[in-house]
């Protein structure tokens, strides 16, 4: 074999190797990133679980204890974040994203009901509701990129508003019965906004026009997207 | 697709490279690197000039070529004036009375007809070609001679640069020619060589006399005459310290200009020798450099066509996505957090390319010593080609589809 010869064969185990290494560093960024999101989810549950049995103890607290603050938006913001970007890198039909996701719609539908309860009991409190079912089947919905950045803004723009982001087409027991409970049905995107349903919403001005306002406080908080 | 083409488009380049470090370090290589210039026992050397319209650099392309530390009864200078219609004769004239300068004057031919009657009229051992718009340092000469120290050689090449660049344009020529100084270098080390350049490539007499002179080749003479010597089983050099300057373009147009005839040059002459390329006869040349350049040519189409469309569409997608969405918000910054760094595999592997091509433009600075420095043209070269290039590409591309020949000017 001359030394050309030989050169090829070593640079071609070398491109090999190489191609190995960055795809194997990448690999375990990415499980990294699942990791996190895993970490993220289980003090999401840690804390439902402190918030429910805070709420069970309701009874004998007064409800100032409990505030909005208090309570988990800003952690699922952030999740939801964390969730929208890996989902993007790996694909929706990832075997982790798609775990992933079930757990952070577990614990979206149980923060949802927690809040509602919370809220009734406590007059302190006044969230306003933002149910958001969206479709990632293709065609489906092409306006619900438009209406997840709209709704990452007016979350940003209103603290007290509490923005829950359902895949309709997830696998999972609890959200289909949430689905049927809530009466979800096409074309997307839909919503359930302070208690009244509506669909194929997706620009800004059009969302916000079915807001209650005089509710939302102007300021300035963590922006999450879709 | 798409994805999976980008994939094999960075494994053949990640592969080029590889192969080029690789061979930079073996036997070789080193072995040429570590030739001595020449001493003693000097050669008959003729250095030819052909010239069109070139009044204002002939002048300092002579007086480089004086300047050589080369024995003056042993070099002979041949400017030929191929019709020249400014004052290149005038220019020229002064020359006349030099004894080592020969002065010709003829009727305009090609670049290919100038080089044919100076070789003709000069007897030297060894002829070389030195464009009107070059120079040269004192030592080019005698670095590049021992080179020949093969009977099978039949030419060898100087390590071409650009002299204290002015622009960005010309910074990103800079580190480009530094990148060829290397490639160069690496590939004449395994007979890879498939052009000659006009700056300061020299051939031997008897090779000449045997594959004949030069022949009109798509304004790329120089290409054809290199492709033609590989054919016959001649070997092409590299001598890496023979340092000789380029005026290179400083205007985009003039740049666009130069490129297009190189390339629709190489597509041509490519088909042309086509006899060569996958041909294990012709070793590194026929089964790895031919095939990559013109992968590399279609490739360069075909990612700007990707990047495009992908950039389109992106831009498209986050017009829609935006809305109604203040821009205050799209463009407020996210914080610095680890996870969302935009780590993929073809980033990291487009940065172990560029890093690869950093370290050859380095290489290509340190065994030719060419002064300046390399940081704003690397920046320039990594910014604006990729950009620029397939203009290049894709106009060489319609020459040659259409047959539409351009003029040099």
């Amino acid at each position: 074999m001359t030394p050309a010869a030989q050169n090829a064969l070593i640079a071609l185990v070398i491109t090999v190797l190489l191609f190995g290494t960055v795809i194997g560093a990448v690999e375990y960024l990415n499980r990294a990133r699942v990791a996190e999101l895993s970490n993220i989810e289980d003090k999401i549950a840690i804390d439902t679980l402190s918030l429910e049995t805070q709420f069970d103890l309701l009874a004998e607290a007064p409800c100032t204890d409990i505030t909005e603050g208090s309570v988990l938006s800003t952690e699922l913001n952030d999740l939801a974040e964390r969730l929208s970007y890996t989902e993007e890198r790996l694909g929706s039909d990832n075997d982790e994203v798609i775990k992933l996701k079930r757990q952070y719609t577990l614990l979206q539908i149980k923060d949802y009901l927690l809040m509602k309860r919370l809220s009734k009991e406590c007059k302190n409190l006044n969230p306003v509701f933002v149910l958001y079912f969206y479709s990632n089947k293709d065609g489906d919905c092409p306006g619900c990129a438009e209406a997840g950045y709209a709704l990452s803004y007016l979350r940003s723009t209103y603290p007290r508003l509490r923005v829950y982001s359902f895949d309709y087409n997830l696998d999972l027991g609890a959200l289909k019965t949430f689905e049927a409970v809530l009466g979800i049905k096409p074309p997307f995107p839909a919503y359930v906004i302070s208690n009244a349903k509506f669909n194929s919403l997706t620009s800004l001005s059009d969302l916000e026009s079915k807001l209650p306002l005089d509710l939302l406080a102007t300021s300035t908080a963590t922006s999450t997207k879709k | 697709m798409t994805e999976a083409i980008l994939y094999v488009i960075i494994f053949l380049t990640l592969y080029f490279q590889a192969f080029m470090l690789l061979t930079y370090v073996s036997r070789s290589a080193r072995e040429r690197r570590a030739k001595s210039p020449m001493t003693a026992d000097f050669p008959h050397v003729a250095v030819i000039v052909p010239c069109f319209n070139e009044e204002s650099t002939i002048g300092s392309t002579v007086e480089s070529l004086k300047a050589l530390n080369y024995p003056k009864d042993k070099l002979e200078i041949v400017l030929v004036n191929d019709g020249s219609t400014d004052n290149t004769r005038s220019v020229m004239d002064a020359y006349a009375n030099d004894p080592h300068i020969m002065v010709i004057h003829k009727e305009n031919g090609g670049k290919h007809s100038a080089m044919n009657l100076g070789i003709e009229r000069t007897t030297a051992e060894f002829i070389g070609c030195l464009d009107a718009d070059s120079f040269v340092h004192e030592n080019a000469l005698s670095e590049i001679i021992p080179h020949f120290d093969h009977e099978n050689v039949g030419a060898v090449t100087a390590s071409m640069s650009v002299h204290e660049p002015k622009n960005a344009l010309q910074s990103m020529q800079y580190a480009e020619y530094l990148l060829g100084i290397a490639l160069r270098h690496i590939i004449s080390s395994v007979n890879g060589l498939y052009v000659t350049p006009g700056p300061f490539s020299f051939y031997r007499r008897s090779v000449l006399a045997k594959v004949g002179g030069f022949r009109y080749a798509h304004q790329t003479e120089d290409m054809e005459m290199a492709m033609r010597l590989q054919k016959a089983g001649y070997t092409i050099e590299n001598a890496p310290r023979a340092q000789v300057y380029t005026k290179a373009p400083h205007t985009l147009w003039a740049l666009i200009k130069q490129r297009t005839r190189w390339t629709s040059g190489f597509i041509r002459n490519a088909w042309d020798y086509r006899a060569i390329i996958g041909n294990p006869r012709y070793g590194v040349l026929g089964l790895l450099i031919m095939p990559l350049g013109i992968l590399a040519l279609v490739a360069g189409m075909g990612l700007f066509v990707m990047t495009t469309i992908d950039t389109t569409r992106s831009i498209a997608s986050a017009i829609a996505m935006q809305g109604e969405v203040p821009l205050t918000f799209v463009f407020s910054m996210p914080g610095l957090d680890w996870f969302y760094f935009p780590i993929t595999e073809v980033l990291m592997l487009c940065l172990v390319g560029i890093s690869i091509i950093f370290v050859t433009m380095i290489i290509g600075k340190r065994i030719s010593g060419v002064p300046g420095t390399l940081g704003a043209g690397l920046i320039w070269y990594l910014t604006l080609y990729s950009l620029i290039s397939p203009v290049w590409l894709f106009r060489s591309v319609r020459d040659v589809a259409f047959g539409y020949s351009r003029s040099w000017r």
